[in-house]
């Protein structure tokens, strides 16, 4: 089990140059062994789009600075040169957007935008294209994957559409997929219908994922390791099960007790109301120095206001930015 | 689906007008550039169905004309003597297309000859000539709009994709062009050439001068779309997937362009015929005997006809069909692009 994707200290900033930038991803390091799952937990505005959409080099007009290192298998990616970039996305590693019906084309077959993705990475011969992408789609669907094919995105359901995108994702047999909240717009069932594809596709395809999602509940029995980001820093990194049984900083801590109660509890009377963390991670509301979550944290202490926390090991495997943890 | 029969309300009426001057050599009686000396400024004939003693003809006739006595350009009918209309006759030989040759024409009257919209100082027949310089002149403004919009796509397309040094370039070379008075650039560009040019050549120099000054604002209004376009998520998604530049532009961001661009040249269109026009009523462009719009027009410039043979303006009434056409159809193209913006249409958002 080599990894085969490290990312180092990546830092991206948008907007106006100078003062105004706002840094999305402020030195975000992680490593990713291969066939494993990476959870990625952050609120809205926490840098987790952009962490996948940089990844493959896809930065928006505004982006004004990424540094850092994006290494995938050996080779830098913030360095590669755009046609070596174009032939690893899609091919090596592959990006599942969030909504699913804005990225597909409207006006294009569906079995067309998953043969485009075959033919973009050099399949030729249309019988061979068509085939493929035929088996492609019945990895995907249970049934009726030649109507499907057929039809535009309109005509589909958000479920179905976002089963397309993850068929155009493997169709050239990645090792790396990343998921941009791949559930974000779909109703409960639909989720765990799509989760269950990501899961069979993981354990057929031995695919390594980024899985990135707002939502803790999705991770569990899903990701191997989690990794909480903050204000565009790591918050906390470790293995899965030990982060949500026994999560150490108290932004992931708030984030877990935010969480709806199972309902198969006593459900008495009195209604408890949901915690929530008070404040907002605007940027106009974050800290000039210091934690970015001290404002809101509930376990702040005088240094937080002064000092950047450094990556603390609470264990072998599990590293938390928090002053609490220092001296241990 | 109102929208949509309107749009072929516009285009039906245009592809009849423009079959009738690419079908010229049919639809006009004579040769263009044929000269008929004795009957300069021949006022139209009225094509009559009842004679001059109320006798009603089911074959519609005109008189010939003769000078008023006493007059060098008065004429009146010469009710003695009626020309019945004959259709589908055999007259002047012409190339159908520009290819085969053929000799049939709608219309003609035997021995005499017929001027529905009278003659021009050789007496040459001006719905021939309106016609044949039909040819020119629209041939003029298709060809320049389709050059304008070319090269705009182009620019505007590598200005909103690529963007950076590219975009800056490009757009403030645009910047230059319209602010250029092209009438002028013209004149000079036309003092540079030799006086004599052949027609063709002429009409190749209108073509690209038309089409060097004007493709700044396609281009300004392709880089707009191309720049919203390329950041749509279904884009972003394709070049996550590993689609090429080319790909991109060809299949997803080019495509929203052409509503943009179909507009544009409805509007084009009739724009570079004026333009045409105005060159040729200069005398700058296509050269005698070869018609055009503007050198039919061209004897306006003299007072004496100006004041004296009204007939010399039908031709600029009858090009008004082809430029409300055009018109009529980018505004309707306009409205199936942008229904709620208008927002006479149904499902509109008000």
């Amino acid at each position: 089990m080599g990894s085969i994707l490290e990312v180092r200290d990546l830092r991206v900033a948008y907007g106006p140059r100078g003062r105004g930038a706002f840094r999305a991803l402020d030195g975000v390091s992680f490593c990713l062994e291969s066939e494993e799952v990476l959870g990625v937990l952050g609120e809205s505005g926490s840098g987790k789009s952009t962490l996948a959409t940089s990844i493959l080099g896809l930065f928006r007009a505004n982006t004004i600075v990424a540094t850092g290192a994006v290494l995938f298998e050996g080779s830098d990616l913030l360095q590669a040169k755009p046609d070596e970039l174009q032939r690893i996305r899609g091919k090596r590693i592959s990006l599942i957007f969030q909504e699913p019906s804005m990225a597909l084309h409207p006006t294009m077959r569906v079995g067309r935008q998953v043969q485009q993705v075959l033919a973009a990475h050099g399949m030729k011969g249309r019988s061979a294209l068509n085939q493929k992408t035929r088996e492609v789609l019945e990895t995907v669907f249970m049934e009726e994957t030649e109507r499907i094919a057929r039809s535009y995105p309109h005509q589909l359901s958000g479920g179905q559409r976002q089963r397309v995108l993850i068929a155009q994702a493997i169709a050239c047999g990645p090792s790396l997929v990343i998921a941009d909240e791949p559930t974000a717009s779909l109703d409960p069932t639909t989720q765990m219908e799509i989760l269950g594809v990501f899961r069979a596709l993981r354990k057929r395809l031995g695919l390594g994922m980024i899985f990135i999602t707002h939502n803790p509940a999705l991770l569990a029995g899903m990701a191997d390791r989690l990794l909480v980001l903050y204000a565009g820093r790591v918050a906390e990194l470790g293995p899965a099960e030990e982060v949500l049984a026994s999560p150490k900083h108290p932004y992931t801590r708030s984030l877990l007790e935010s969480i709806p109660p199972l309902l198969d509890g006593p459900r008495d009377g009195n209604k408890k109301k949901l915690p929530s963390i008070p404040g907002d991670s605007r940027p106009s509301s974050l800290p000039g120095a210091g934690c970015p979550f001290e404002p809101r944290c509930p376990e702040r202490m005088d240094i937080c206001k002064t000092r950047d926390p450094q990556l603390v090991n609470v264990s072998q495997s599990h590293t938390v930015s928090c002053f609490r943890y220092e001296n241990q | 689906m109102r929208v949509k029969r309107a749009i072929s309300g516009w285009l039906v009426l245009l592809v009849v007008l423009h079959a009738t001057v690419i079908f010229a050599g049919f639809f006009s009686p004579y040769d263009p550039a044929e000269q008929d000396r004795k009957n300069p400024y021949l006022p139209p004939m009225r094509v009559h169905f009842v004679d001059a003693r109320g006798r009603f003809h089911a074959r519609p006739f005109v008189y010939s004309l003769r000078l008023h006595e006493g007059t060098f350009d008065q004429y009146e009918e010469d009710t003695s003597r009626p020309l019945p209309l004959k259709f589908l006759v055999r007259g002047a030989s012409y190339h159908l297309l520009g290819l085969l040759p053929a000799r049939l024409h709608l219309f003609g009257v035997q021995d005499e000859r017929i001027y529905l919209l009278g003659s021009d100082s050789y007496g040459r027949d001006q719905l021939s000539r309106f016609l044949y310089g039909g040819q020119v002149s629209l041939l003029a403004g298709l060809l320049g709009a389709g050059v304008t919009l070319l090269v705009g796509l182009c620019v505007g397309a590598v200005a909103g994709y690529f963007g950076g040094w590219r975009d800056d370039l490009l757009m403030r070379l645009a910047e230059l062009f319209l602010a250029l008075p092209w009438l002028y650039l013209l004149f000079a560009l036309r003092a540079f050439l030799p006086l004599a040019v052949s027609p063709l050549q002429a009409f190749y120099l209108i073509i690209a001068v038309l089409g060097a000054v004007g493709w700044a604002r396609p281009a300004r209004l392709v880089r707009g779309v191309v720049l919203s376009a390329k950041e749509r998520d279904f884009v972003r998604a394709a070049r996550g997937f590993g689609a090429t530049d080319a790909y991109l532009l060809r299949r997803h961001i080019l495509p929203e362009a052409s509503s943009v661009l179909l507009t544009q040249a409805a509007i084009l269109v009739p724009q570079f015929v004026l333009a045409e026009m105005t060159l040729s009523f200069l005398g700058l462009g296509v050269p005698e005997p070869v018609p055009s719009w503007g050198s039919l027009l061209s004897s306006l410039q003299q007072y004496s006809v100006l004041a004296s043979y009204w007939w010399m303006y039908l031709p600029a009434l009858i090009m008004l069909p082809f430029f409300l056409g055009y018109l009529g159809l980018g505004g309707e193209l306009q409205q199936r692009r942008e229904p709620y913006k208008i927002g006479k249409e149904p499902g509109g958002l008000r």
